[in-house]
């Protein structure tokens, strides 16, 4: 496969794959969670970069907008919130069934390189003027997949019902259980230093015995 | 290296499809490695997302290469749910971190049988 | 040719803004002066506009421009739509303008005075503000769409104006029905745009009017055999109705009246409730393309101009006897430009807006000086003790009864003459419409007169019947309320010299009126000289007979003609008095069904289908599906994944394998021989490469999977077959063992 492209086109493209590339791997082997976080926004922009040399103007900025600037801030604000460096990055447990799987995606990789390498490569059509621009794409989205674009604003009330509703405290529930679980302990330690109220159940005895603890 | 002159315009380039396509796996493979291997929740999370972007760029180049926005329009929904998910995703985790104390995954095990 | 029309609108809408965001830290004299200020720059700007630079286009048919941007553009070639933000004066607009801009500051300077004490003193004048802004966006606007803006803004202002005082229920409610039944004729507006636009191609006024010909796409049929433009006319007039009041959109008006006197003053007098005369004249061109619209238009009104005077005779507060008489006069000027007399419609609307607001202005002074009370059966002799009010009301009183001189009788004769001469019907057939329509206008006119003058006669004549304690705080208002007063009853008195009919003296150029507004809309209508003086002296004996009348009953309080009346017809009585109870109907037609259906879906729909079948019903759904899930789950995500991957992996491995048989076939002839390596089934629709390696040095790579092969020597050879898919890359072979001889 000859490629067709220029110099600086083709260098272009190795610096961001390896930004890329040494971004994503970076992102995973971090113990730090701030800094994976920090190195996938950093992986983000380059990948924005590089959807901009495919044309794809208008996901990039939607790349940096929504992705690094919404998403990862949202990561960082749980960081903050669960802020523990942990001891070994690596999980454990199955350890064998996670390194098979690894394998078996190493395996996939270069199976579909190979498919790609036997393939014919095309020609690189130039794209038109306003490929991947804000117009095109939004009268795309705007006409024929209108649908879809309103089921997305749907799924998107779904996800912040579903986040607020899964994230909300339940310290009233806690404090009413824990209150309960004290009177219990209470009752019991009445009941074992004076067995014999447990038989008389008398009244003020009880609260006598209260008073006491 | 042949030295002839792109025919790109300019703010395009011609690079073939398929370097783009290799890239996409490779990010997809380190994305998933990530999920499968690390304890830590939250790069866990990270792997996925970058799993979702590594969908994202093959789009993209296929779209580029049979000059078909659909594939624009495709990549921006995933965008979308990858925010959605995003959200409850982490949602999920802060709730398990208030009960659990931890977000290690090995002792999120409740589960298992 | 471009002018800077946009100021006349975008003072008050800055006024407005101001106010809402300062006012309420303002002294109150601050605020009046914004307030007042930005309507009366826009005064002086129309005014400009009209008077100097208007006339130089006039003449030729041009009319003053201003577009601000392009509002939207879409579509192409023949359903193509632009839409600009734009504005357009001509003679029409621009006697509007003048009307809304000059009424309305003299009104801001009047409710200096009314609303001194009240608390929310800022928020009125900004409403105000608002609605002569949004007012003046509907006038002024060069196109359907830009009119519907200002269109819907006035009806908000007049919701939010109405319903100012929104801590008592009933001024919210009035102001809701107001909106409301503006809502429904909106609808009908919406509709007639839409069929407009579908079958004339444009929604700009000057290109509708230009392409209103007999020959254009609007005067195919379109439904019970009439033509598109009958249709498109009639849904705009539903529109009409409900923002000027007509049957059967007109029962919002008198419940308007629970909002404070100026705001009655402008909105629902002068300037809002004309709006869809304004309209009918604006697209009079696709109303000339449609008689049989027209000649509903014009029985509309006259039936409407009937109906409510007849209410008036019966109603005891100064308001709703106002209120009802603008639903007739509104009437009139629906049968004038119905009759296609719409310089006569129009100049009845300048005249109207005159004495309407200044017979408001006096209820707001009256209700002042009795203590906030519109009550007239405990009014009386007030003529006294309100000089100033008493004289303006009797200025405007005889304008609206049509008394020779002043405006109203100009005004109301030209109606009722076009209505009676007009020829507008005859090929439709219709001519009996035009005499019908003139004989109710006639007998409207009779009950205008009556009414009004029972008005008058009670409310500022005869005795007092108002109790001491009010009696001892009857004054006259404050200077600042009867400025305002003194110069409307001057433009009623004397407003209607613009429209003389001059032909009748042979000097036509003393129509100014119809002079201006004739490159606008064209069409003028001739009236013999015979029946226009006839109608002269008729409208006239009419409007002296109904004052006569109202003396005979109501001359210095309650006479007894009145009390006969009201003691031989008591049902009728009352049934007038409680205007027909037209709300009432509306209520058991309308409301309780609207309610009773809401009620059924509360309790069907709401509880029932989606609570319990939806809502719950998904819940236990998934509820259920989990259950069986959760039986196959092992509850460490990361190694589904894994598996995943695994599957996944062992998937493409035997996918991508090459079909191959179980054992290669070779039939051996002799020194050669015939290898087949074809699987058995169908063959395979791959890409695939055979490799033949015979073993004696000579391999073959071909598509096919046959080879045939002739050994030089004999021996024992072993035959390999490699088979690659292209595409995977992936091969598997197979051995043969082969002896030839």
């Amino acid at each position: 496969m000859e490629p067709a492209a220029t110099f600086w086109d083709q260098i272009t493209f190795w610096i961001l794959a390896a930004c890329v590339v040494g971004g994503a791997l970076y992102t995973m082997t971090r113990r730090n969670p701030v800094t994976a976080v920090m190195s996938l926004v950093g992986t983000f922009f380059a990948l924005a970069a590089t959807y901009a040399t495919l044309s794809a103007h208008f996901l990039a900025i939607i790349q940096i907008l929504v992705y690094a600037g919404a998403i990862m801030v949202l990561f960082i604000f749980v960081v903050m919130i669960l802020n523990r460096e942990e001891v070994a990055p690596v999980a454990l447990r199955g350890l064998g069934a996670r390194i098979l799987g690894v394998v078996a995606g190493l395996y996939l990789v270069f199976v579909f390189a190979r498919v790609i390498h036997l393939g014919t490569s095309a020609a690189v059509p130039v794209p038109s003027e306003t490929f991947g621009t804000v117009a095109s794409i939004g009268d795309l989205l705007f006409r024929d997949f209108l649908y879809p674009f309103e089921s997305i604003s749907l799924l998107l009330l779904v996800a912040i019902v579903g986040g607020v509703v899964i994230s909300r405290s339940h310290k009233k529930e806690v404090a009413a259980e824990q209150a309960a679980e004290r009177r219990k302990i209470v009752e019991q330690l009445a009941h074992a230093d004076f067995p014999a109220l447990s038989d008389a159940g008398a009244g003020d005895a009880h609260g006598g015995a209260g008073g006491h603890h | 290296m042949p030295a002839t002159p792109t025919a790109a315009r300019e703010g395009t380039t011609d690079m073939p499809t398929s370097y783009y396509l290799i890239l996409s796996f490779v990010l997809f493979l380190i994305g998933t490695s990530g999920v499968l291997l690390r304890r830590n929740a939250l790069i866990v999370l990270m792997g996925i997302e970058l799993q979702l972007n590594a969908g994202n760029l093959a789009l993209l180049a296929f779209s580029r290469q049979l000059g078909d926005q659909k594939g624009h329009a495709f990549a921006f929904v995933i965008i979308a749910l990858a925010a959605a998910e995003a959200a409850v995703g982490l949602a999920i985790l802060v709730a398990l971190f208030r009960s659990r104390q931890t977000i290690n995954l090995d002792e999120a095990s409740l589960m298992k049988r | 040719m471009l002018f800077n029309l946009r100021l006349i609108p975008l003072m008050p809408f800055i006024g407005a803004a101001l106010l809402m965001l300062f006012g309420r830290r303002w002294k109150r004299d601050t605020v009046v002066l914004v307030a007042a200020g930005a309507v009366l720059a826009s005064c002086f700007v129309a005014f400009d506009a009209f008077f100097t630079r208007l006339p130089e286009v006039a003449e030729t048919g041009g009319a003053l421009t201003d577009v601000v941007w392009t509002w939207f553009s879409v579509g192409s070639g023949d359903t193509a739509l632009k839409v600009d933000l734009a504005f357009r004066m001509d003679a029409l607009s621009g006697l509007l303008c003048l009307i809304i801009t000059f009424i309305g500051f003299l009104i801001h300077v009047y409710s200096a005075g009314y609303m001194a004490h009240e608390a929310d003193y800022a928020r009125f004048f900004a409403y105000l503000n608002l609605f002569c802004g949004a007012m003046l966006v509907l006038v002024l606007g060069d196109s359907l769409p830009v009119m519907f803006v200002g269109w819907e803004g006035v009806g908000l202002c007049s919701y939010l104006l109405i319903g100012f005082w929104y801590t008592d229920n009933a001024n919210a409610d009035a102001g809701k029905k107001a909106f409301i039944t503006n809502r429904v004729g909106d609808f009908g507006f919406l509709l007639g745009m839409f069929l407009l636009f579908q079958y004339g191609g444009s929604l700009n006024f000057a290109e509708i009017t230009a392409g209103a010909t007999p020959s254009s796409a609007l005067m195919q049929p379109f439904w019970l055999g009439q033509p598109v433009v009958f249709w498109a006319a009639l849904l705009l007039f539903v529109g009409a109705c409900g923002k000027s009041a007509q049957i059967p959109l007109y029962v919002w008006l008198p419940d308007a009246m629970a909002g404070p006197t100026p705001v009655s003053a402008l909105i629902h007098a002068a300037t809002m409730v004309t709006a869809g005369v304004y309209m009918v004249a604006r697209l009079h061109a696709v109303y000339l393309l449609s008689p049989l619209a027209m000649a509903i238009v014009a029985l509309v009104g006259a039936a409407t101009a009937v109906f409510a005077a007849i209410i008036g005779f019966a109603q005891n507060d100064f308001k709703k006897v106002l209120a009802y008489s603008t639903v007739s006069q509104l009437g009139f000027m629906f049968a004038g430009v119905g009759t296609g007399n719409f310089d006569g419609g129009i100049f009845h609307l300048f005249t109207h807006a005159f004495f309407k607001a200044g017979l408001f202005l006096c209820a707001g002074s009256v209700m002042h000086a009795m203590s906030g009370s519109g009550d007239i059966t405990r009014m009386g002799g007030l003529g006294k003790k309100l000089p100033w009010t008493h004289g303006v009301f009797v200025v405007c009183w005889l304008a609206i009864c049509g008394i020779p001189i002043f405006s109203g009788f100009f005004s109301k004769d030209a109606i009722i003459a076009g209505a009676f001469a007009t020829d507008l019907y005859r090929e439709a057939g219709l001519a009996w419409v035009g005499k019908l329509v003139s004989f109710m206008l006639m007998a409207a006119a009779l009950g205008t007169a009556f009414y009004m003058s029972r008005l008058y006669f009670l409310v500022f004549t005869g005795p007092s019947r108002a109790d001491a304690e009010t009696q001892k705080h009857i004054h006259e208002s404050p200077g600042v309320m009867v400025g305002p007063l003194v110069l409307l009853a001057i433009g009623a008195a004397l407003g209607g010299f613009i429209g003389i009919p001059g032909a009748l003296v042979d000097h036509p150029e003393l129509n100014l009126i119809g002079h201006l507004f004739e490159p606008v809309l064209g069409h003028e209508l001739e009236i013999p000289h015979g029946i226009e003086i006839a109608f002269i002296v008729i409208s006239t004996a009419i409007a002296a007979s109904g004052i006569m009348l109202a003396w005979a009953f109501y001359g210095r309080g309650y006479r007894e003609p009145a009390h006969q009346v009201a003691f031989k017809f008591p049902r009728f009585v009352a049934l007038v008095r409680d205007k027909f109870r037209v709300d009432e109907l509306y209520d058991a037609i309308i409301i309780r069904p609207l309610r009773g259906l809401a009620r059924l879906l509360f309790q069907v729909v709401d509880r029932v289908l989606i609570d319990k079948f939806l809502v719950e019903g998904v819940g236990a759904a998934v509820d259920v599906i989990g259950r069986i899930a959760r039986f196959f789950q092992m509850g460490d995500a990361q190694r589904y994944m894994a598996v995943f991957a695994i599957g996944a992996a062992g998937l493409v491995f035997f996918a991508s394998r090459p079909p191959v048989p179980d054992d290669l076939r070779v039939t051996v002839e002799g020194m050669s021989v015939q290898v087949d390596a074809r699987r058995s089934g169908r063959p395979s629709a791959r890409e695939l490469q055979y490799s033949f390696d015979f073993d004696d040095g000579r391999e073959e790579k071909q598509t096919v999977p046959e080879a045939h092969h002739a050994y030089r020597q004999p021996g024992r050879y072993t035959i390999k077959v490699t088979v690659t898919d292209l595409r995977w890359g992936t091969s598997k072979s197979l051995k043969q063992k082969v002896e030839v001889q």
